[in-house]
């Protein structure tokens, strides 16, 4: 264990960082959701979860790379100091958005009512 | 493998993803890290390990998992990133901060 931090292990340490930020995000955000859990019990209905798994994982793979060639788009075509703006913007605003979601699901609302 | 039911389950999952609050979280940590690769293979991860739960406690994972409890903190997770880029993007550009 090198005392003072090499290069490749910063390197390599700035690649766990992303690696675990994203997937605990995604994770978390993920597991809770809703409406991938309602895709997936409709297949998984069908006594084939392995044949449901692939094809959701597939799909899953393919949305995360279609999202990330969408994020290094972006990247090309705004100023860096523009995009991490509207970028915190959208992601504090989807933070919200979660949270509130969670709370009203947290909270039995004398109404019940399925909110979407 | 039937491939009807594969491809009912990818139209389904993609369709159900495609401007899902996920793929805008994707799309906002991949446009603003210098480790796209990481991103990518942390959110397939995640999302293939959590469709894997999902697959394989079909009805019963709401009642196994408590996931409004893991959307509220998924939403903390979200607003430190966020809270995070903007302050990271109001900050002078000189001090050369290394995007995770």
């Amino acid at each position: 264990m090198s005392s003072e931090p090499d290069p490749s292990a910063n390197r390599a340490g700035s690649w766990g960082a992303a690696f675990l930020t994203t997937f605990t995000t995604v994770f978390l955000a993920e597991l809770g959701d809703k409406t991938q859990l309602a895709a997936l019990l409709l297949s998984a209905q069908s006594g084939r979860p392995v044949v449901v798994f692939v094809g959701a994982s597939l799909a899953l793979i393919s949305s995360s790379l279609v999202g990330v060639l969408l994020g290094r788009w972006l990247a090309k075509v705004m100023p860096p100091q523009q995009l991490e703006r509207l970028a915190g913007i959208l992601m504090v605003a989807l933070g919200l958005w979660l949270g509130r979601q969670a709370v009203l699901g947290l909270v039995p609302s004398p109404s019940d009512l399925p909110l979407s | 493998m039937p491939f009807a039911l594969l491809a009912s389950t990818f139209a389904t999952v993609f369709l159900a993803e495609l401007g899902d609050k996920t793929q805008l979280a994707i799309v906002t940590i991949s446009g603003t890290s210098t480790r796209p690769g990481a991103v990518f293979a942390g959110s397939s991860a995640a999302l293939v390990l959590a469709s894997l739960l999902g697959a394989a406690a079909g009805g019963s994972l709401s009642a196994v998992i408590p996931t409004n409890a893991l959307q509220l903190a998924a939403s903390v997770g979200f607003l430190v990133i966020g809270a995070r880029l903007i302050q990271r993007s109001s900050s002078p550009e000189a001090e050369e901060s290394s995007a995770d």
